[in-house]
Formats: structure tokens, sequence, C-alpha cells
């Protein structure tokens, strides 16, 4: 059992500690492998295949897994590390210790977006980016998008969210209007230009986290931390509700054989949502 | 593939009961057996070439929605299965953006994959701008 804590109570040697295991992993090449494995798994609800990780109910359990599998990679390199929570209702400004030089390094400089500062800078030769979209091997961020800005979800926002009973409901995908699962996830619909919580906070971020290859960014996994415990935060809330679809659909339905069920394994881990529904064992959240 | 010079246009939609009015349309649906006004699969494309903000972006989509699809877009949130679009293109400079769809038929692209668009110009577009002065990789992430 550890501790998942809020980034902006770590001390300086913890950030030390979790700069120094992630760019381990990066030397190793296992970083790099779920960069790939994110990309690899973004499918639309456009596509006809199985959807397992976005604009589906096991957006929430498959992430789970998924910080959980980087975090075991980063606890084989120092087990004192664990992955620290981004609160982004909080620390809501680029002026955020977050990205501090002492941590992740600041936003992007104007024409290419280049990040300059902190362990993750191009210039100090420890984290060239492999899979990726522009021609650029370097971190990009356009924090806030000062051209065109992006605001973070506020604390209104995100607890109207939790007050939703209703974990997902048909279509079970990005066109849900309704349910916790995709307001959280962020998808506006009918082909808006508008997005929501998640989403949004990739935005904000901007760079290499606006793309499926978004953990090229550690801060992907900060974000992806808080909404695991946002989770959580639901889950309290509504004791009587759960996972949502509960069992398999049938095959009238048109998301048969496309979304996870409460009890369907889920891939590369085959985990099912409801084995992953409990991690008070494994971690918890200060 | 042939290039359109000067401003975008989408050719949207193109009615199924007017094959082949679209060159190089896509192939019909299967033959279904039409019910009323509206129950057709409806056809629609879209293809521009421009120049925005200094770079050329061109694309095409093709392809089929389920009859009233468009109506259901805009409604209530029921479900809805889009066809898959067999052909859909865009190029930054020439270079291939991959681009996907959602299930309400606005699009993302590789470039923004947390935010969807109504046209498919408009995706190239939002590419455009979020790529700055990079060039998209000739080499991008291969989806296994």
């Amino acid at each position: 059992m550890y501790t998942r804590k809020n980034q902006r109570d770590l001390t300086r040697t913890e950030k030390k500690r979790f700069v120094s295991a992630l760019l381990a992993l990066k030397r190793s090449g296992r970083y790099d492998e779920f960069v790939t494995l994110h990309g690899q798994y973004y499918v639309t609800d456009d596509e006809e295949g199985p959807r397992a990780s976005h604009m589906t109910p096991s957006f929430f359990p498959w992430h789970r897994r998924f910080v959980l599998e980087f975090e075991r990679a980063l606890r084989a390199v120092d087990p004192g590390v664990s992955v620290p929570y981004w609160d982004w209702t909080k620390d809501n400004s680029p002026a955020s210790s977050l990205w501090a030089e002492d941590f992740l390094g600041g936003t992007g400089r104007a024409g290419d977006g280049k990040v300059m500062t902190g362990a993750f800078a191009h210039a100090n030769g420890n984290w060239n980016i492999r899979a990726r979209v522009g021609d650029g091997s370097f971190l990009t961020r356009n924090l806030g998008r000062p051209s065109d800005p992006v605001s973070l979800p506020t604390r209104q926002e995100v607890a109207k969210a939790l007050s939703d009973p209703l974990y997902d409901a048909a279509p079970w995908n990005s066109t849900v209007a309704k349910g916790f699962r995709n307001t959280m996830e962020g998808w506006g619909r009918g082909g808006a230009v508008t997005t929501f919580h998640h989403n949004r906070v990739h935005r904000w971020v901007g760079g290499v986290m606006l793309g499926a290859t978004s953990p090229n960014d550690p801060v992907f996994w900060l974000h992806h931390a808080f909404m695991d415990l946002l989770w959580d935060r639901w889950r309290r809330a509504h004791p009587r509700s759960g996972y949502l679809p509960r069992r398999k659909l049938p095959g009238s339905d048109p998301q048969h054989g496309r979304v996870f069920s409460l009890h369907e394994p889920m891939p590369p881990w085959n985990v099912t949502p409801a084995q992953l529904l409990d991690h008070s064992r494994v971690y918890r959240y200060a | 593939m042939g290039m359109i010079a000067g401003t975008a246009g989408a050719l949207a939609p193109i009615l199924g009961k007017r094959a082949g009015a679209a060159p190089g349309a896509a192939d019909g649906p299967a033959a279904g057996t039409a019910k009323a006004p509206g129950a057709e699969p409806e056809r629609y494309a879209e293809r521009f070439a421009e120049t925005y903000r200094g770079r050329h972006i061109q694309g095409t989509a093709r392809g089929t929605r389920p009859a009233r699809a468009a109506a259901r877009r805009a409604g209530a949130g029921d479900a809805m299965t889009v066809a898959a679009v067999r052909d859909v293109e865009v190029r930054i400079d020439g270079r291939p953006l991959h681009v996907m769809r959602r299930a309400d038929g606005s699009y993302l692209s590789l470039v923004n994959h947390y935010e969807s668009f109504p046209t498919l110009l408009d995706a190239a577009r939002a590419a455009v701008d979020e790529l700055g002065d990079a060039q998209l990789s000739l080499s991008p992430l291969h989806r296994l």
C-alpha cells in the first residue's frame, strides 16, 4: 500500500525522485512503450471494433489500469516513487509550481511550442520524442493557449459532474447526453467545438498533450491520476450506483462487441472493469 | 486526385437519390427498402483545397450516413451508428494527416484527439493552428 499525493504537496526531494524515475524509464525505452500503447488504443466510436479506452464506459477503468502499470514501472526504478495527481481546479495557472524548473518545466516558446525549461527540455538531451505527430522530436506545450484562451475546468463544473448518480448510458459512446462518464471525459455533442473536463485539460496544456501520443508529456500521468481520484469521489458520493453497463450488451445492440461491460476483460491486460473498482489495497490518495 | 483551386466548398449532403451526381461518389449502400421520405441513407462528400495561414491544406471525405442521421445529430442523443467513411484524406503541405470520425459525424485528427470539428475543413484548419511552425511527421505513430 502506498500513497498518491497532490503534486503541490511534494517535497523538493520527492519531485527530484519522481523526475529521475521518469528519466530512467525514458532511457530504458519502457516509457515510449506506454506512449505507443495509448496511441494504439485510441479508437473513436465511429469505428466498428472494440473500444476500451476512450469514448466508452471503460474510459475510467482502462486509464486506472494504464496509470497503475506505468506506476509499477516507475516503482521498479525507485520503490519510493508514486504518481502524484494534479488538481487542475486549484492549480489552474502556468504560474503553478507544477510548471517550475524543478518539476515539469514550463510552457513552450512561440512558433514551435518547444519547452525550454526543466528536465524535459530538449536541450538536456534526455527527452526525445519518438512516437509523434509533428516532425520535431522535442516536447511541446502551449499552456492556456494565450492566442485563443482555453480555461481549466472549475470546482463547480466538477461538482456538477460528480452530482450525477448515473455512471453512463446508451449509446455508450461520445454522444451520450447524460451520465458521469461522458460528462467527465468531456465530449461536446453534434460536432460542437466545445469540450469539457478531461478533454479540456488536454487542450489547456496543448502541444503533445493534444495528440493520441499525449503521454509524451509527463503531465499526462498527473492529469489521469486526478481523473482516477474523481472516479473514486463519484463512487463514494453514489454508493448505490455503479459501473454500467452491468451486463454484456445483446447482439441486437449496435454497441455489442464494441464496449466493455462490468465483467468483460479489457485489452491489453485482460482485466475486467469489476476487478479495477477497488484499489484500496494497492494505493490511496492523500 | 483532382485539385480544386480557390476557396473550399463542402459538397454535402449529396442525397442517395442523386447517385452519380458527384464525380467519384462513394459506392452506394446495399439496396434497402425505402419506407418513408428520409428513410434512405444519405450520401455526403466534402472536398477542399486552400491556403490557410500560409499552409496548403487539401482534403476529401466521402461516405454514407444512415437515414435521418442528420436529424439525430441535432437530436436527443439516441443510439446512432454512422457508416464508416471509406474515403477520407487530409494533407497539410502534402503530408498526410490521419483523421478519425466520431459517431456524431464530426472529425478529429491525430494532431488534436481531444476536440472534434463539424467538418473536415475545420479539423484541417485546427491542425494547422496547432502545428505552428512544425510539419507533420512523415513517420507518425503506426496503428496496429
